[in-house]
Formats: structure tokens, sequence, C-alpha cells
């Protein structure tokens, strides 16, 4: 697989190291990361960035992932890039509410290394 | 240390995505619930959870109530994450730094000599998860309830109060060579 820029978005440094090793697992070794520690710093990246991926808590001070994902759909920021929220929300409500406002997977916190794999690479082989 | 704080940030939730008619007209209630809500095995099963998954630490719940006040002196660290909606309180992991800086070093893949903000974030993203997960057993409590993010508490001499709660769960876990102590707190239920 060629280079994969991908956004992290964790107001966890730690977790956002986490899901950083899981892409590496995931055989994506041409990787380029980019780390926001919330919607608002995402928001700012992707100013200046092009990315291939965004993966994105939900649960975060200043915005949450949530509303970042509906600032991308009205800023017309990082279109047709998939999004991911990885979060400790698992309610079909709280997937519901993240499909409708653009994400295109989604895996609930604790996650392993495999669920990532999984989700990542069927959605950038379908990109 | 109260936690009303914490637990008035999250009160909010249910006001903001309980907006539908639908949702306004079926108002969703815990009371039927409630068995699976304080079940204690809820709690176990979410730690066990977590700890496999994101530690691949195996730990096991200890038997006699083996309480952290017998620390007091030495440095601990307790995260606190509140809920609100549905039934309100908040989940509180505490341990030794020891334990916290073990936990970290599991979770970031590195070595820790003192509990630094590293140790501090991922004690409070554990706590989270476990909060998380615990709350997904109960279907109407995943939907109505939602988190805090984590606070983290350090020190040597503090105690945590909580007034009067409606109910109250505590385990004690060990893990390698440590234990941490697992408290949920529940004082608002709808």
């Amino acid at each position: 697989m060629s280079e994969v820029r991908a956004l992290i978005v964790d107001d966890s440094s730690v977790m956002r190291k986490i899901v950083e090793r899981s892409l590496r697992q995931a055989g994506l070794d041409a990787l380029v990361v980019f780390e926001a520690g919330s919607g608002v710093e995402a928001l700012e990246v992707l100013k200046s960035r092009k990315v291939d991926l965004i993966l994105s808590d939900i649960n975060m001070p200043s915005m949450d992932g949530l509303e970042f994902v509906r600032q991308l759909s009205s800023q017309q920021l990082a279109v047709g890039v998939p999004i991911v929220m990885i979060t400790t929300e698992s309610s079909e409500e709280h997937v519901k509410q993240a499909i409708m406002a653009g994400a295109k997977g989604y895996i609930r916190k604790p996650f392993t290394a495999d669920q990532v794999k999984q989700r990542v690479l069927s959605l950038l082989s379908a990109a | 240390m109260m936690l009303n704080g914490v637990r008035r940030s999250v009160q909010g939730y249910r006001c903001d995505h309980a907006t539908t008619k639908r949702e306004k007209s079926m108002t969703p209630t815990l009371r039927d619930s409630m068995n699976l809500v304080s079940d204690p095995a809820s709690l176990d099963h979410s730690v066990h959870e977590v700890f496999e998954t994101m530690l691949g630490l195996e730990c096991r719940r200890q038997s006699s109530l083996e309480s952290l006040d017998a620390n007091r002196g030495a440095e601990s660290v307790t995260a606190v994450v509140g809920f609100g909606g549905i039934l309100s309180g908040a989940c509180i992991l505490c341990c030794k730094a020891s334990a916290a800086r073990r936990i970290a070093e599991c979770m970031a893949g590195m070595n820790f000599d003192a509990v630094d903000d590293v140790v501090k974030d991922a004690i409070g993203e554990i706590c989270n998860m476990i909060a998380g997960t615990w709350k997904g057993k109960v279907p109407e409590l995943s939907a109505n309830c939602g988190l805090s993010v984590p606070a983290v508490i350090t020190g040597s001499d503090y105690k945590l109060h909580v007034q009067a709660p409606e109910f109250k769960i505590r385990h004690t876990y060990s893990f390698e060579e440590t234990h941490f102590e697992m408290t949920i707190v529940c004082d608002g239920l709808q």
C-alpha cells in the first residue's frame, strides 16, 4: 500500500500513540501521522495538510468528535476522506449520530489492533 | 474533595440528547434495569475486558476489600469520570503510584520513573474505558447517559467524599504484584 497520511484526533496523547501503533501493526508501514488533541486543533491541521484517513475520539473538550465531523462537512474540509470514530460510547444512538455526521466507521474502546486493521483497511481499499 | 463538580459537568446530557418528540414522549427509565445497573459482575467484566484488551494484563478481583486507605501517606493516583443523564454519578479508579506507572507502561510501551502527565493521561483513559464499558452493558444507560472527560488527582493525603450515594459498588482488583480499587457511585436515578 502506498503512503497513507492519517490524522489522529484524541485528547489523550497515550490513546493517540496506541492508535498509531495499531495502524502500523495493520501493515501501514509508509504511514505519516498527524495528531490533534481536539476538534479545534484538528480543523487547523486540515487547513494546511491533506490526509487520507481520519480517526477521531468523540468525547473531547473544546470541540467533541461529532461536532468536528460536522464542521468538516460545513467547511468543505477533507472531502471524501474516510472518518472512523474511536470512542467509549457504543450505543446504537451514538453510532447513528456518528454516521449521520459523516463518519464511515466506528470502533469501540477498548479495541484490539486487529479491529483497527480490519476497519481501516476496508475503508482505505474502498476509497 | 467533592465529586459534585464532575457530575454537574455532564448533567445537561439528557436535555441535549433527548430532543425528538418520540424521545420526549417515551422518557426512558432505569427502574426496571436496576438489577443490571447494580450487578457487581458488570463492573468485574468491564475491568477485565479493558485490562486484557488494552494492557494485556489479567487482573483478579480480591475477595477481601483491601482498602488503599492502608497506604495513606504513599503517593496515589485517582481518576474520576463523571456520568450524567438518566443516571448520575461517577466511576473512580484509585491506585498507588507504582500501580499507575505499571498500567501506563503497559499502555504506552515505555517506562516511567514518576507519575508524569502521560501516566495521569493513561489512568484517566483506563477509567474512561471502564466507565464506558460498564454503562454499555445496560442498553438504557448506554443510550441515555453521557461521560465527562476524566479528572485525575495525585497526592499522598486526600480523601474523596460523595454525599449520600443512592448506591455504591466498590471492588479491589490485583494484577501482577499490585492492586487498584474501582468504585461506582450513583446518586441520581430517573
